[in-house]
């Protein structure tokens, strides 16, 4: 009675194991979880039956969530075991969350796959202390975004790729008038533009230190701009994010700062020319940060190979040739950025010396784990320095206090 | 007598047993028609309350295993947070403010739309609408009337008022959140408030009116003291939910400009869903769970003071 039990019990475990080794072999369903809107879904889609088409036994299935409510989501997905097999990052958040994805270096070395394909900030930017934890699809600097009609009429120059915080100033403040301003200030300005005038926000030990005096002379420039110059209109801590390139599209503003990522949707909504330049640079050379975003494999992967063998193909040649023609994505692929300039930005004035003088001069952007605080405190906090309200060394220093 | 004294002993005694016996069959029963709402009440209230209650004793941060760390979220929150003591005087600052001028205003309205001779059902829907209007589409509204060069600097600008703009200032801004949250919630207590004026008898207003009663003294000493169970209730419902005030901050303000409007709810959020401080975030919402029984508490001890029940 007991052998029987055994037996059968024998027979049943060996046919399991026998139909899950077929099905993998047969066929292998992989989520795809990012950022988006379900009206993206068609050119997603096409990426990834490219995958389909490369491995008839893979199949990619893309999930959306809203940009804000998708960080929120991820590591509850996370931690209830319900997170998809590739999953969507970007490098500003690696730090936080790299924890949920898988390393992919022994996957690299493996399949001798070529990193230096990608721009090599978005490649550093996409790792966490040395190890790869996702691929890119898109890669950019922060750039400053001007009204080109606005430079003619008011008969100044365009920006030169080398222009100083001095000239951008001289340019902001011609450019005002009554309600118009000439530079709409937002929160993440005070992490970009002090880097390319040569600040560091951060001690060597990869901990912030606003107070130090190089960091407190570049937020002070910028808040200059807003509190003296009155050259930018002081953003509320409620929608910080949002009404600097708003007023910009809205003409209200003729310059501000925002990446390569918002650059075509921003020429299509507005009635006037986008222009775009490198951040201005201090006294020193010029120093840009870039971001950028890419696919991992979850650390909770049942499929990691097919998973791997699925992002070398989203991440390929093909894909980043289709992201970019459409607009999508500036590629973190070198060879096939030519496409976004060729074919989707070939309108906007200055895009590819831009970019290109800015990822000739790109520095790593210095990240730590408690970087969203940072970014959402400078956002409650920056308010008070631009109306005035405290000085810009106290609102640092009260900021500083709150960070770990 | 004693032989009817008997029979009904013997005849009850036997009928009382299958009763008992019955009722906890019927209790039974019972249960097992509770059972769904039981469960749903464990899984989805008590379980969760004991769960925040032990993550206020660990690190947890959202991703990884949780560690014990016993009393130190508290410790930290107490002694240590730079930001704790400013958060609980905004939100007891915005509870003392907003209360006060919620129950003044709707029973100003109340009493208003009581007074009047027609049109009464027509106001009490006017007023009870932002009520039914989802709070966080209110806020958005709101915020972009308030925002910087929005609607609202438009109109001070026209009149050469000097008011600078109330979101961006740190003063103002908890008095923009204020307005926001009055505007949303104040047509909930004027119906709530009115519904009750109605109920007063009219005889006793008519004999004080005969008596030669004001129309002052009607309303101080007649209508207030008969509808103060239901101002009562009001009160404290309202001082719950003010405590608890989060949509207009979360979108209005994000706690800014500076701390000017950060609030325990909003702490709660920044804690534990942007910084991931899940633990931390828990201890917080404990204290402010003991806030508000202790406030509640003080509430109910102060009533035997000022509300009058008929019976």
């Amino acid at each position: 009675m007991k052998f029987t039990h055994q037996l059968a019990a024998l027979a049943l475990a060996g046919t399991a194991i026998l139909s899950t080794a077929s099905f993998a072999q047969e066929q292998v369903n992989l989520t795809w979880q990012m950022w988006g809107d379900e009206k993206d879904t068609p050119l997603f889609q096409s990426l990834a039956d490219l995958v389909t088409a490369e491995y008839p036994n893979i199949k990619v299935t893309p999930q959306f969530s809203g940009w804000t409510d998708y960080w929120t989501r991820l590591p509850v997905l996370a931690s209830s075991g319900q997170i998809a097999d590739l999953v969507a990052m970007q490098s500003m958040r690696m730090p936080s969350f790299y924890g949920v994805l898988e390393p992919l270096d022994p996957f690299i070395a493996a399949d001798n796959f070529d990193k230096s394909a990608f721009e090599s900030s978005i490649i550093s930017g996409l790792s966490a202390d040395g190890v790869q934890y996702a691929l890119p699809y898109d890669v950019g600097p922060w750039l400053m975004f001007y009204n080109r009609d606005k430079f003619a009429e008011a008969g100044l120059a365009e920006p030169k790729p080398d222009w100083t915080f001095d000239d951008f100033k001289a340019a902001a403040e011609k450019l005002t008038s009554g309600d118009n301003y000439g530079y709409a200030v937002q929160a993440f300005d005070f992490v970009a533009q002090p880097v390319a005038l040569g600040a560091e926000y951060f001690n060597d030990a990869n901990a912030f230190d606003l107070t130090n005096p190089g960091y407190e002379a570049a937020v002070g420039k910028l808040v200059d701009l807003v509190a003296v110059a009155k050259a930018s209109p002081v953003f509320a801590s409620g929608a910080g994010a949002q009404t600097g390139s708003g007023r910009f599209a809205a003409g209200n503003a003729a310059m501000v700062i925002d990446g390569p990522w918002s650059l075509l949707t921003t020429q299509a909504s507005v009635g006037f020319k986008v222009g775009v330049a490198p951040l201005p640079r201090g006294e020193g050379p010029s120093r840009y940060i870039t971001a950028g975003s890419g696919w991992g494999i979850s650390a909770a992967s049942q499929h990691k190979d097919e998973a791997f063998k699925a992002l070398k193909v989203l991440t390929g040649p093909k894909a980043a040739e289709i992201l970019a023609s459409a607009g999508r994505a500036l590629p973190g692929r070198l060879a096939e950025q030519k496409f976004w300039y060729d074919v989707a930005a070939k309108d906007i004035a200055g895009a590819r010396e831009t970019l290109q003088y800015s990822f000739d001069h790109s520095t790593p952007f210095r990240l730590n784990e408690s970087w969203n605080e940072f970014e959402n405190l400078l956002t409650q906090y920056l308010p008070l320095a631009l109306n005035g309200d405290n000085t810009t060394d106290a609102v640092l220093a009260d900021i500083q206090s709150q960070l770990p | 007598m004693t032989l009817i004294q008997d029979t009904a002993v013997a005849t009850s005694a036997p009928a009382a047993r299958p009763r008992r016996r019955s009722g906890r069959r019927e209790g039974r029963t019972a249960f097992f028609f509770l059972l769904p709402s039981l469960l749903g009440v464990l899984l989805f209230l008590v379980l969760p309350i004991i769960a925040s209650l032990v993550l206020s004793f660990t690190n947890w941060k959202l991703l990884g295993k949780p560690a014990f760390v016993g009393f130190q979220n508290y410790i930290r929150l107490f002694t240590a947070d730079p930001q704790f003591w400013t958060v609980l005087r905004n939100t007891l600052f915005f509870t003392v403010e907003y209360l006060v001028l919620n129950i003044i205003i709707s029973v100003g309205l109340a009493t208003w739309i009581a007074s009047l001779k027609r049109g009464q059902r027509w106001f009490r829907v006017v007023f009870f609408l932002p009520t039914f209007t989802p709070g966080i589409a209110v806020a958005i509204v709101w915020m972009l009337i308030f925002a910087p060069g929005g609607f609202f600097d438009f109109i001070m600008k026209s009149l050469s008022l000097g008011v600078p703009n109330l979101l961006t200032d740190q003063t103002l801004a908890m008095q923009a959140v204020i307005i926001v949250s009055l505007w949303a919630n104040v047509g909930y207590n004027t119906v709530l408030f009115n519904a009750a004026l109605d109920m007063v008898p009219p005889s006793y207003l008519e004999a004080a009116k005969i008596d030669g009663a004001s129309a002052w003294d009607r309303f101080w000493k007649i209508r207030l003291p008969l509808i103060s169970p239901t101002l009562f209730f009001g009160t404290v419902m309202t001082a719950i939910t003010s405590l608890q005030v989060f949509d207009q901050i979360y979108v209005m303000t994000r706690g800014g400009p500076g701390n000017a409007t950060a609030t325990l709810g909003y702490a709660i959020y920044q804690r534990g869903f942007q910084n991931f401080q899940m633990g931390y975030a828990s201890s917080i919402a404990w204290v402010m769970f003991a806030l508000i029984m202790a406030l509640t508490a003080l509430q109910f001890w102060l009533q035997r003071k000022w509300v009058h029940y008929d019976n």
